[in-house]
C-alpha cells in the first residue's frame, strides 16, 4: 500500500499554484493527499488503530501526481495484524465461493426443475431461482464490501475544492467573444435578417405539431363522449348476451347488463346496473317516475367522478359505493351523492318491459355518462 | 394465518428454510398492519359430509334446537319478534349460510353480523335447515358437489359479480358507513354457495335466473381456487393489491438497504 | 518497465489516441466523503440500472397489442379467455418463459425502490440543506427525475392491460378529460379517441422503453455530471471546511464499496421479485371496463394522488354551456402541480427567506435548522396523509372502521397536523440545540466530585473532545476560512437559535486560535473567483490542524 512519491515529479502543489497560469489539475482532483488529523477525539483515521506519526511525510503530501500516499502503518503487532487479515480475506473467500455455488445451482434449478405452473410443488420454482440468485450477487456484493472495509483500511483524504465561478477575467472574455462573434455575424445590425429568421424558426418549430392530429380521431368527439349505443327497444342482455326479463331479479339483487349489439359487453360507456329493490322503497326522481319497472330501476355503472364502475351495491341501505374514491350514491333516490368526490348522481336509464316481459331501453341516457369535461353542457 | 395457506395445502409439505424466508420477506408489514390477521383467523368449518338422514326426523330434532337456540328472538314459530326478522320462507340456504358461518346466534348488536365458530355441528345445521325450509320453502342447496364447475367461466363470473365487494382475490373490501365485504378465504363452499342464494345483509341476491347453478358453482370453485391454492412468486403479501406491496418496499426494501448504507459506511 | 503487461499495453494504446491517463488519474483520486446517508441516491442509480437490465429482458416476450386473441397458455383458470395480446404475453412472462416471473417480479420491485430510494436521498438532502448554493440546479434535476419516475412508472404498470392498470387508465382518461377547454382533445389524442380505444398500451410502451427512460438517463447523467465536477457535500468534522472534501478516493475504496453496494441492491431486489408477489396480474384478470376490484390502488408513489383524489369535497363548477370538475382538478392536476413546483422551487425559496446566498458545501445538522426541518417534517406529514387516504378503503376493511369516518378524519387532519408537526419539529429542534449548548459551556460530567476550600462539593467536568464540538458548532474552529464569504452569514433559517459562541471559546486550552486553517484568515478576503493562493490552499500549512491539547 505504501507507494512513496516521486518528489521529483512535478515539484510542490505550491510552486505549481505560484505559476501564472492556474492549472487545471491543481485545483480538481489531482491534488488528493491524506490527512493527518490524528488528536486525540480523531484516532481513526486508521482502521487498524494505529496512530500515525506526528508530523511525518510532509515532502510526500505536495505530490499530486502520484497515488495519494498511504501512512506507514505502526501496527501494534503486525503478526496479529496479518492474523486477522488472513482471517477476513477467508470470509470474504467463502462469500465469493459461496456466490459461484448459487450460480452453479441456479443454472441447474433453471434447467432441471420444473417451472410450470400446473407441475406439481412448482411454486417453489421462482422463490428457488430468487434466493440463489440473491446469495449470487449478494455473495459478491457483501464480500467486495468488507474487502473494502477489512483490507483496504480506513482512510482520511483530503482533497480541495476548486472554486465554483470563473474568475471575472474569464467571463468578461467569454462575454466578449459572444458579442464580437455577434457583431461579426451582423445579427444585431441586419435586422431583417434576424427577425425572418426567427419568424421562419418558429414557424419549423411547430411543424411538427400538425403531424400529432391524427393520434386521435376528433370527428364526432362531442356525440362520441356525450352518446352510448343504448337506443329505443333495445334489450338489456348480460354480459354473456342472455336478456333480462322480468321476474329474473330477487329483490335485492343487481344485474349487470349492456346494449344489446355486438361487443356491447366491452363498451366502457354502456355498462348499466339494474337494481330491483321494494317499489315501496325506491324514490323516483321528479319527472322519471315512467323510468323504472315495479321497482326495477337502471343506472350507468360508470361513475360520474373518475370513470371507476360503481357496483357495490348495499341491498339493505340501497347505498353505490366507488371502490376508486369511495363516492356513495343512493340507488333508492336517483342515484343521489351521500358521499365522496362524485359531484353528480349516476346517470339513469329509462327502461321499460317489452311484449315478452324483457327489459328493453326506452331511449340511451338523458346526460353525458362518466366524469365530467369542458364540453359538458350543465 | 392467511399467507401459510398457501404452502400448507400442497401435499408435500413446503421446506422450512422457504416458508421462513417467506415470512421473513413479510415479517415488518405484517406487523405494521397487525391486527389484519387477527381478523381472518376465524374458523374453517369442518368439511361438509352430512349424511340427510330421515327427513321428518330431521325436521323434528331442528325444531328442538330452534326452540332451544333461536326462538328467542325469531320467535316460536319463525314469526320473528323484537329481536329478529322472520324466517317464514328464507329458505334452508340462509340458516346454512347463517349459522355455519357462525353468524348467527348474533350476540351483539354490530354494523355487520361478524364471522364467528360455528355453534352448530354440521349436521345440526342441516336439522335446523331442514325445520326452516319446511316452513315456507325457499332456497335450498342443490344436489351434487358444489363447487363441480367450470374454472374459467367461474374466473368471469366472480370478476363480474363478486370481485367489485369481496377484492379480486376474495380478500375483502370496505363498504359505506363501517360495512364490509368479508374475506372469502374462511369460507366453505356451502357458505359461498348460500351466500350468493340468499344475499344475506348488504349483499344482493343472485337468483337462479341471474345466476344458474351451474353458474354458481362455477363461482364456487373459482373462489376456492383463488382462495386455497398455492399462487406461484412467493408470499402473496394479503392480497389486497399494491398497498402491500408498498409497505413492503418501504419497509422491507428501504429498510433493508438503509441497514446495508449504515454497514458499508461503518468503521471495520 | 521492461515487461509490458496487456492490460498496460492497452492503456497505452488508448491514451495515446485519447490522452486519457490524465482523466483516469484525476478520476480515481476523486474522494468521496464518508457517510451512510450519502449511499441513498445510489441506491435509485442501481435500480435504474436494474430496471434497464429486466426491463429489456421483458421487452423480449412482452407484446404491446391491444388485438384480441384467446389464451391457450399454462395457466388453467384463464385458458379460453379472450385477452388482449398485451395481457396475454404477461401471463406468458409469467407462466411460460422460464424464470419470467421473477424477472417480472424484479422489475415491478426496482421501480418502486427506485421511487422510494429517490424519495429518500431528497429527504437526506433537503434536511442536510445539501440543496443550497451551488448545487440548486441540482435538486431541480432530481425533482425532474422523481416526476419523470413517477410517470415511467405509471406507464410501466399499465401496459399488462389487467383489470386493475385498466381502472388505473380509466382515471387517468377522466382526469386529462377534466382539464378545461383541450382536456378532452387531449384525451383523445392520448387515446385515439374515447376510453378505451385500441392504441393506449401500444403508446405508452414506446414512452415506457423509450420516451421516459431516455428522459430519465439524461438527467440522471447531468445529475452524476455534476456530483463529479461540484464535488459531494460533507458533515462538518475535524479538518473539513468548506473548500475541502475529507473522505476516501474513488479507487480503490469508495469504488469497491460502490460495486459491492450495487450487487447487495440487486441481491435485495432478486430477493423480494422471488418471494414476495407483486402484481399479480392473473388474479386480477384481464380488463373489463364493467368490472372492478374493491380496493383499487395504485402503486405507492402514486397514492398520494389517489388519496388527495379520495380526500377531495365533490365540488364542480357547471354553468355557462361548460363544465370545471375541480373534485377532480383540485387534487389531481393542480395540486402535484403546486407540489412539485414548490419543491422544485425550494432552494431559492429558502435564499430568499434567509437572504444567504453563499456556497455551502457544508451541510447542516436538521436541528440547527428549526426551520427548515420544520418545513420539511410539516411537507412530509401532509404527504403521508395524502397517503394514508390513498388506502383509506383498505385501513376501513383490516381494522372496520367506516371509511366515511376515516375520511372525514384524514380531511381534518390533513390542515391540521402539518401545522402542529411544523411547531412540534421546531421545539424539537430547538430542545437538542440546547442541550448541545449545554454540552459545549460545561462539558461532560467526569463523576469526579471535588471539594472546594470553601467547603462547596463540585463536580468535574470534561471538555467536549473537539470532534463533537465541531459537530455542534458546524465548523471547526482552527480551520474556517470561509472562502466564500456568505457561508456562515447570518441566517433567518434558524441561525438566531444557533450556539452563539465567542470564537475564543472553541480554543480548548486557552490558546489563541490560529487564525485559519491553510492561511491566515485575517488577511483580506480575496474577491470571489481569483484563483490563485487567496483559493488554493498552502499544503504545508496543514501542520496547523494540529490542536494543542
Amino acid at each position: 500500500m505504501t507507494n512513496p512519491a516521486d518528489p521529483s515529479d512535478k515539484g510542490s502543489i505550491r510552486d505549481r499554484l505560484q505559476s501564472p497560469v492556474p492549472s487545471s489539475e491543481a485545483n480538481s482532483g489531482g491534488d488528493s493527499r491524506h490527512s493527518d488529523l490524528t488528536d486525540a477525539g480523531f484516532q481513526q483515521t486508521d482502521s487498524r488503530g494505529a496512530l500515525h506519526a506526528r508530523g511525518h511525510d510532509e515532502g510526500q503530501q505536495g505530490v499530486p501526481h502520484a497515488t495519494p500516499v498511504t501512512h506507514a502503518h505502526a501496527p501494534l503487532d503486525p503478526a496479529l495484524e496479518e492474523a486477522k487479515a488472513r482471517a477476513a480475506e477467508r470470509k470474504i473467500a467463502g462469500l465469493f465461493l459461496a456466490s459461484f455455488a448459487s450460480v452453479i445451482a441456479f443454472f441447474f434449478v433453471y434447467f432441471l426443475a420444473p417451472f410450470k405452473f400446473t407441475e406439481p410443488n412448482n411454486i417453489y420454482f421462482t422463490p428457488t431461482l430468487a434466493v440463489l440468485m440473491g446469495i449470487a450477487l449478494g455473495g459478491i456484493g457483501a464480500g467486495t464490501v468488507m474487502w473494502a472495509k477489512n483490507l483496504m483500511g480506513h482512510e482520511e483524504t483530503v482533497q480541495e475544492r476548486h472554486p465554483f465561478g470563473s474568475p471575472p477575467e474569464e467571463r468578461a472574455a467569454a462575454a466578449e467573444l459572444l458579442v464580437a462573434g455577434a457583431q461579426e455575424s451582423q445579427l444585431g445590425r441586419r435586422s431583417l435578417l434576424r427577425n425572418t429568421l426567427l419568424l421562419s424558426g418558429g414557424a419549423l418549430a411547430l411543424l411538427p405539431l400538425p403531424l400529432l392530429f391524427d393520434l386521435g380521431p376528433y370527428a364526432h368527439k362531442e356525440r362520441g363522449l356525450a352518446t352510448t349505443a343504448w337506443k329505443k327497444g333495445m334489450r338489456l342482455v348480460r354480459e354473456n348476451g342472455t336478456p333480462v326479463r322480468i321476474g329474473d331479479l330477487g329483490l335485492g339483487s343487481i344485474d349487470i347488463v349492456f346494449p344489446d349489439v355486438p361487443g356491447g359487453n366491452m363498451m366502457a360507456d354502456a355498462p348499466t346496473m339494474l337494481i330491483r329493490m321494494q317499489p315501496g322503497e325506491f324514490k323516483p326522481v321528479k319527472g322519471r317516475e315512467d323510468w323504472s319497472v315495479d321497482g326495477h330501476v337502471a343506472y350507468s355503472v360508470i361513475c360520474t367522478h373518475l370513470g371507476c364502475p360503481v357496483k357495490l351495491y348495499e341491498q339493505q341501505t340501497h347505498h353505490l359505493f366507488c371502490p376508486c374514491h369511495q363516492s356513495t350514491f343512493d340507488a333508492s333516490n336517483g342515484a343521489k351523492v351521500l358521499f365522496g368526490p362524485a359531484a353528480r348522481p349516476l346517470p339513469q336509464l329509462a327502461i321499460s318491459v317489452d311484449a315478452d316481459g324483457y327489459f328493453i331501453a326506452q331511449g340511451d341516457y338523458h346526460e353525458p355518462v362518466g366524469p365530467s369535461y369542458w364540453e359538458r353542457k350543465p | 394465518m392467511t399467507e401459510g395457506r398457501a404452502v400448507t395445502s400442497t401435499k408435500t409439505g413446503p421446506s422450512r428454510f422457504q416458508r421462513l424466508s417467506g415470512y421473513a420477506v413479510v415479517l415488518l408489514a405484517l406487523a405494521l398492519v397487525g391486527g389484519l390477521y387477527t381478523a381472518f383467523a376465524a374458523p374453517k368449518s369442518n368439511a361438509a359430509d352430512s349424511t340427510s338422514s330421515e327427513q321428518s326426523m330431521a325436521v323434528k330434532a331442528g325444531r328442538e334446537l330452534f326452540l332451544q337456540g333461536c326462538s328467542t328472538c325469531h320467535g316460536l314459530n319463525l314469526q320473528g319478534g323484537a329481536g329478529g326478522p322472520s324466517l317464514i320462507g328464507v329458505g334452508e340456504s340462509a340458516v346454512i349460510f347463517q349459522v355455519e358461518s357462525g353468524r348467527m346466534p348474533l350476540y351483539a348488536g354490530t354494523v355487520q353480523a361478524p364471522r364467528k365458530k360455528a355453534k352448530y355441528s354440521i349436521a345440526e345445521i342441516d336439522q335446523l335447515a331442514a325445520y326452516v325450509g319446511s316452513i315456507g320453502g325457499g332456497p335450498s342447496l342443490p344436489k351434487g358437489a358444489l363447487n363441480d364447475g367450470q374454472l374459467q367461466m367461474g374466473g368471469d363470473l366472480f370478476r363480474t359479480n363478486c370481485a367489485s365487494c369481496h377484492n379480486f382475490a376474495g380478500a375483502g373490501g370496505a363498504l359505506t358507513y363501517g360495512k364490509y365485504a368479508p374475506p372469502l378465504s374462511p369460507s366453505s363452499a356451502r357458505v359461498i354457495y348460500t351466500a350468493m342464494q340468499t344475499g344475506p345483509e348488504s349483499m344482493p341476491r343472485f337468483t337462479d335466473n341471474q345466476l344458474t347453478p351451474d353458474e354458481k358453482k362455477a363461482i364456487t370453485k373459482y373462489v376456492e381456487f383463488i382462495t386455497k391454492a398455492p399462487q406461484p412468486g412467493g408470499n402473496d403479501l394479503g392480497r389486497y393489491g399494491p398497498v402491500p406491496e408498498g409497505l413492503v418496499i418501504w419497509l422491507v426494501g428501504i429498510g433493508a438497504l438503509v441497514g446495508l448504507t449504515l454497514w458499508i459506511g461503518a468503521r471495520a | 518497465m521492461s515487461r509490458k503487461k496487456p492490460a498496460e499495453g492497452v492503456a497505452v494504446w488508448i491514451d495515446e489516441r485519447l490522452g486519457s491517463s490524465n482523466f483516469v488519474r484525476r478520476s480515481l483520486n476523486k474522494v468521496f466523503p464518508d457517510h451512510w446517508s450519502f449511499m441513498l441516491g445510489e441506491i435509485a442509480l442501481y435500480s435504474f440500472i436494474i430496471l434497464l437490465l429486466t426491463g429489456t429482458y421483458l421487452t423480449f416476450f412482452f407484446d404491446a397489442s391491444m388485438h384480441e386473441v384467446v389464451y391457450n397458455g399454462s395457466y388453467v383458470p384463464l385458458k379460453g379467455v379472450t385477452m388482449s395480446e398485451a395481457y396475454a404475453s404477461t401471463l406468458n412472462i409469467s407462466f411460460d418463459v422460464r424464470g419470467g416471473l421473477l424477472m417480472r417480479q424484479i422489475h415491478h420491485w426496482a421501480a418502486l425502490l427506485f421511487l422510494a430510494s429517490i424519495v429518500v436521498h431528497l429527504m437526506r438532502v433537503f434536511f442536510t440543506g445539501a440543496f443550497r448554493k451551488p448545487r440548486e440546479l441540482n435538486w431541480v434535476i432530481g425533482t425532474g427525475l422523481l416526476v419523470t419516475g413517477i410517470l415511467e412508472g405509471f406507464a410501466g404498470y399499465s401496459l399488462p392491460d389487467d383489470l386493475l392498470s385498466g381502472t388505473g387508465l380509466r382515471i387517468a382518461y377522466g382526469i386529462v378529460e377534466s382539464i378545461p377547454v383541450v382536456g378532452t382533445w387531449v384525451g383523445f389524442l392520448l387515446f385515439g379517441g374515447e376510453f378505451p380505444g385500441h392504441v393506449i398500451v401500444g403508446r405508452l410502451y414506446s414512452v415506457h422503453i423509450l420516451l421516459i427512460p431516455l428522459a430519465i438517463l439524461g438527467l440522471i447523467t447531468f445529475h452524476m455530471m455534476m456530483i463529479w465536477y461540484q464535488k459531494h457535500t460533507q458533515f462538518a468534522g475535524p479538518g473539513r471546511t468548506e473548500d475541502n472534501v475529507v473522505g476516501s478516493r474513488f479507487y480503490p475504496v469508495y469504488s469497491a464499496k460502490a460495486g459491492g453496494f450495487f450487487f447487495l441492491v440487486f441481491a435485495v431486489l432478486a430477493l423480494l421479485g422471488g418471494l414476495a408477489q407483486i402484481n399479480p396480474i392473473w388474479l386480477y384478470g384481464p380488463y373489463n371496463p364493467s368490472q372492478v376490484s374493491a380496493g383499487s390502488q395504485p402503486d405507492w408513489y402514486m397514492g398520494f394522488l389517489d388519496g388527495s383524489t379520495r380526500l377531495m369535497p365533490n365540488w364542480e363548477f357547471r354553468g355557462l354551456g361548460h363544465t370545471i370538475p375541480f373534485n377532480i382538478l383540485v387534487p389531481t392536476v393542480i395540486l402535484p402541480g403546486i407540489l412539485f413546483t414548490l419543491l422544485g422551487m425550494y432552494p431559492w425559496l429558502e435564499a430568499r427567506f434567509t437572504k444567504d446566498r453563499g456556497y455551502h458545501n457544508l451541510l447542516d445538522r436538521p436541528r440547527d435548522k428549526p426551520v427548515r426541518t420544520g418545513l420539511g417534517a410539516m411537507a412530509l406529514s401532509f404527504y403521508i396523509i395524502l397517503l394514508l387516504a390513498g388506502g383509506n378503503d383498505l385501513i376501513a376493511s383490516i381494522f372496520t372502521f367506516s371509511v366515511q369516518t376515516i375520511t372525514w378524519t384524514l380531511r381534518i387532519g390533513l390542515f391540521v397536523i402539518p401545522p402542529l408537526v411544523y411547531v412540534i419539529t421546531k421545539r424539537i429542534c430547538l430542545g437538542l440545540q440546547h442541550s448541545d449548548r449545554e454540552l459545549l459551556h460545561h462539558g461532560i460530567e467526569s463523576g469526579t466530585i471535588r471539594r472546594l476550600p470553601s467547603g462547596e462539593f463540585i463536580e468535574e467536568t470534561v471538555g467536549l473532545p473537539v470532534p463533537y464540538q465541531i459537530t455542534i458548532t458546524g465548523s471547526d474552529p482552527t480551520a474556517r476560512p470561509a472562502l466564500h464569504g456568505a457561508a456562515h452569514a447570518a441566517d433567518g433559517l434558524g441561525d438566531e437559535h444557533a450556539v452563539a459562541l465567542p470564537e475564543d471559546h472553541m480554543v480548548v486550552d486557552g490558546q489563541p486560535k490560529p487564525r485559519g486553517f491553510f492561511r491566515d484568515k485575517s488577511a483580506p478576503r480575496p474577491e470571489k473567483g481569483q484563483r490563485p493562493e487567496a483559493t488554493a490552499p498552502e499544503l504545508e500549512s496543514t501542520g496547523q490542524v494540529r490542536r494543542p491539547e
